[in-house]
């Protein structure tokens, strides 16, 4: 997969991270994956279709979530009820706009899906046909990894 | 006897959301999302505004607005919701309030939507992260 291609999901992913938690972020070293991988706990899916296709996840434990939730909120928030799954989509909603604007302008045309959210323990993900980048994003309310798995289309 | 003497408080200042005959403006909500409506009503009704409504899609905020007429002074509409769009939304509010005030709420990357917005009517547009200095600036000069 092209490094061109996850960039603007970190930059955007460090900019709106910062900008709504107003707390330090961090990027992590970059890794790859090209078979199964566990989740964390809550994850947003966004879909992705046109020249390019594939999927970006925002995966991150149930806790990092729920202080997420909370800081985005301003107030404690301290299960995982509608108003947290809402927050974590609003922000998955940002991230991808932000990262999607700047693959546009650099000419690569594409739909989006509207973010999904799944909850659960012991999932994995697996992409047979597409290899997956993961960045690992740490802030003060836990890791927050995005993963991104995206292709040309033939 | 009085032991405590309440002096008048010299910096207060008026609620932004307050008309200068202290009756606060009215504002319907219409977003898809439940965290932004919260995040919308927060910031404007620690400013004095009242929620006059939500709805979280377009078809329901046109029917809503028609209810509140011409009890509503704003609207804050999301540009992407199912069932019915915020711009085509806007255009039928449009349709039927020449002068309603409209205020759309945009993603980043929504350029051409926002522009079709405002050439429909749209009195202004706030794009995401939402902020309360972002939201109240907009909305006071959407309301001046």
């Amino acid at each position: 997969m092209r490094v061109e291609y996850i960039n603007p999901f970190v930059e955007a992913a460090f900019n709106i991270l910062t900008e709504v938690l107003k707390t330090e972020v961090k990027r992590g070293e970059l890794y790859l994956k090209s078979s199964s991988m566990p989740v964390l706990g809550i994850t947003a899916i966004v879909g992705l279709a046109g020249d390019v296709e594939g999927r970006v996840l925002f995966d991150m434990a149930e806790n990092t979530a729920l202080e997420v939730a909370s800081a985005m909120n301003g107030e404690k928030i301290e299960k995982n009820d509608e108003l947290t799954k809402a927050t974590i989509t609003e922000l998955a909603n940002m991230i991808t706009a932000q990262a999607v604007t700047k693959l546009h302008e650099i000419g690569f045309q594409f739909d989006l899906t509207p973010p999904a959210i799944f909850t659960g323990n012991n999932m994995e993900v697996t992409d047979v046909a597409i290899e997956a980048l993961i960045v690992p994003i740490q802030t003060t309310f836990g890791k927050i990894e995005i993963n991104v798995a995206i292709r040309e289309k033939k | 006897m009085k032991t405590k003497m309440d002096f008048p408080n010299i910096n207060q200042r008026k609620p932004e959301g307050l008309r200068e005959d202290g009756k606060p403006f009215r504002v319907l909500i219409v977003d898809d999302s439940m965290f932004v409506t919260k995040q919308i009503g927060q910031i404007l009704t620690s400013e004095g505004f009242e929620i006059a409504g939500t709805a979280s899609n377009g078809e329901e905020g046109l029917e809503k607005y028609k209810e509140l007429y011409p009890k509503v002074d704003l609207v804050t509409m999301d540009i992407t919701m199912p069932v019915m769009d915020g711009v085509t939304s806007l255009e039928k509010i449009v349709e039927f309030d020449k002068n309603a005030n409209i205020i759309m709420i945009s993603a980043l990357g929504k350029q051409d939507l926002v522009k079709k917005s405002l050439l429909l009517g749209a009195k202004n547009y706030i794009v995401k992260p939402l902020d309360r200095k972002k939201v109240l600036e907009r909305v006071m000069m959407t309301l001046k």
